[in-house]
């Protein structure tokens, strides 16, 4: 097994991909850290929900600021985490490697679990970049804007922690997504355009309908939302008014998320062990 | 698997089938391949030799019968790169990894060492192209590639899938040595396909031929050559004939004026009758069995005729639908062994 999963990281670090997407992660993280830090403290107004004027500053402690600015490219990441995870199954069929990689591990069982575990470790690598990004651009922005750069850093660390946590749980969903859809171009395309175009618009048109509101909080980005928790400690009027509708506790969230993952791969793992490659 | 690989490892094939939809690839195939030896599986394109193979490595599910490796199916070897090494046709390898990394990957799965891949990037005569991305190899350059991934863990058994398609002529010769090398020098177990029966017969040892997904012919080479003739001519045939039937040698009289197929394989015996009867002799040497022609015979025949070259497409609508096999696009019979047939890509 171990065997295996070596052969899966050599995968992954024998290619440009083993640079050029810590890069991205990480030019990502820094660059839309920075455009939220941006916003919310050196414009540090902006028009809410109901037309009022929002001043994020005045509004909420050091630590939510500071939150809220570190995760500003959360929803880039994760989608290049999705990204990753579909890349890990639908590359091998793109290039039909996947004949080599069956022939030197015929138990396709065995096969995934290393695949997951190989993903779950090329994720972390990327997802640390992308923190480290986050950090720098964001950074940045606070101390221009006189916030507090590491307010409380006990409790802020919490946030790299789960930020790396959503992006290995979109890392999973992406491979599940890899396993059931074998073409590479159509999995892109299709987990590209749910996550960034489908999924938020039906969320956001379901907060319109009582009785499917309750739903919303559980479709993967507003769960990703949950995960993160930024409003933690913020009077519930507030999160509202910056569009976090009661959502769901933070480890619930990652539940919702893993399970999506869980589902596809399962999903995917029952066809993959009776596909024919030829 | 030492065990097995020191009696041999063969490879057995029983009431193999594969459906997809409705169409047979391969229908009730049985054959053996017997250890230490080079087995020749022919047919022509789109005959299910590579289905078969695929079945062979667990690739593609059997819809009946099984394949085995030593008797086991591909799936339950422990290594199965230490038993079997298998170069396919459409193996791809990532175009932004070096052949080098390609070996490498597949060696981390059996803890082979990298010393490994660099001895056979060296055997298979790519040591300085392996360092470069596998996208701009050029197709000899793939197939050297493969050959080395199927001999990564030193296997007993070896499955070639049409190893000199895409060769240079050189390539191709190299290639016969090195499949030579490999099972008389290292008694392996070899199984090659292909389309084309003349480029395996100086190297394979025994036949297995389908068309059509169904067993055609299954034998050593020796049977498939048949027994041994002689072409004679003479200036009074009947009176040779007659003569060689005197002294218990079998004839039949050859289109050729004059000429007679003698049923044995010994020229000298034929010459000293007819010196003894006092003909002269004009023309006296071994008959050779077109290989090739017999190959076409036994797959092209009425029951064999491949399907996948039967014109239904260009029925002309409201037309009733011609026979099966009836409009069978006619290739020429090839006059000689060494009559070009068209090669195309194996359809599936």
């Amino acid at each position: 097994m171990t065997g295996l999963v070596r052969a899966e990281l050599l995968k992954y670090f024998t290619t440009r991909m083993s640079w050029s997407m810590p890069l991205t992660m990480f030019l990502v993280g820094a660059i839309f850290a920075a455009v939220q830090g941006l916003v919310l403290v050196l414009i540090g107004e902006f028009p809410g929900s109901g037309g009022e004027v929002i001043r994020p500053a005045e509004l909420f402690d050091d630590l939510t600021l500071a939150r809220m600015v570190y995760t500003g490219a959360i929803q880039m990441g994760y989608l290049l985490a999705l990204v990753l995870g579909i890349l890990a199954m639908g590359g091998e069929f793109r290039h039909r490697t996947i004949t080599s990689t069956l022939l030197s591990a015929p138990r396709r069982g065995r096969l995934l679990t290393a695949k997951v575990t190989g993903l779950v470790l090329v994720v972390l690598v990327n997802g640390v970049a992308f923190v480290a990004g986050s950090l720098l651009g964001g950074g940045i922005m606070l101390a221009v804007g006189d916030a507090a750069v590491f307010p409380e850093p006990g409790q802020l660390l919490g946030t790299p922690a789960k930020m790396l946590l959503i992006l290995v749980l979109w890392g999973l969903i992406g491979f599940g997504l890899g396993v059931l859809i074998p073409n590479q171009v159509i999995a892109l395309f299709v987990g590209i355009g749910v996550t960034l175009l489908i999924e938020p618009l039906l969320g956001f048109g379901l907060t319109f309908v009582d009785q499917l509101k309750e739903a919303a909080r559980y479709f993967p980005s507003q769960a990703t939302t949950s995960v993160l928790d930024l409003f933690a400690g913020v009077d519930d009027a507030t999160a509202q008014s910056m569009g976090s509708a009661d959502p769901l506790t933070w480890w619930v969230g990652a539940l919702v998320l893993l399970g999506y993952a869980a589902v596809m791969t399962l999903l995917g793992w029952v066809v993959t062990t009776r596909r024919d490659v030829s | 698997m030492n065990s097995a690989a020191a009696d041999g490892t063969g490879v057995s094939v029983r009431g193999l089938t594969k459906t997809f939809g409705s169409f047979r690839a391969v229908d009730d195939l049985t054959f053996e391949v017997r250890p230490g030896r080079v087995t020749g599986f022919l047919g022509p394109n789109g005959a299910g030799k590579t289905t078969t193979l695929r079945m062979l490595l667990g690739l593609i599910r059997p819809t009946a019968g099984e394949a085995l490796i030593g008797g086991h199916h591909y799936a339950d070897l422990q290594h199965p790169l230490q038993v079997v090494g298998a170069a396919l046709e459409a193996t791809g390898f990532h175009p932004g990894r070096s052949g080098r990394d390609h070996l490498r990957v597949l060696a981390a799965t059996h803890a082979i060492p990298d010393a490994r891949v660099d001895e056979l990037l060296e055997l298979v005569g790519i040591p300085a192209a392996a360092r470069k991305r596998a996208g701009d190899y050029s197709m000899g350059m793939r197939q050297r590639l493969g050959l080395a991934a199927a001999l990564l863990g030193d296997p007993q058994v070896l499955l070639l899938d049409e190893p000199a398609n895409g060769l240079d002529p050189e390539g191709i010769r190299w290639m016969r040595g090195f499949m030579r090398h490999l099972a008389r020098e290292q008694g392996k177990t070899v199984l090659v396909s292909s389309h084309l029966l003349g480029e395996v017969e100086q190297t394979v040892e025994d036949v297995v031929i389908i068309a059509n997904g169904h067993l055609v012919r299954e034998g050593t080479m020796d049977e498939l050559h048949g027994d041994p003739a002689v072409l004679v001519r003479t200036t009074d045939a009947p009176t040779l004939a007659a003569a060689l039937a005197r002294a218990g040698i079998a004839s039949a009289p050859e289109d050729q004026p004059g000429s007679l197929r003698v049923l044995t394989g010994d020229l000298a015996r034929v010459g000293d009758v007819a010196l003894a009867v006092g003909l002269p002799v004009h023309e006296l040497r071994p008959l050779r069995t077109d290989l090739e022609r017999l190959f076409l015979e036994l797959t092209e025949s009425p029951e064999h005729r491949n399907r996948n070259l039967e014109v239904t497409s260009t029925t002309p609508a409201g037309a009733a639908p011609a026979p099966t096999g009836a409009r069978h696009t006619d290739i020429p019979p090839p006059t000689g062994a060494d009559a070009p047939v068209p090669a195309q890509e194996e359809n599936r």
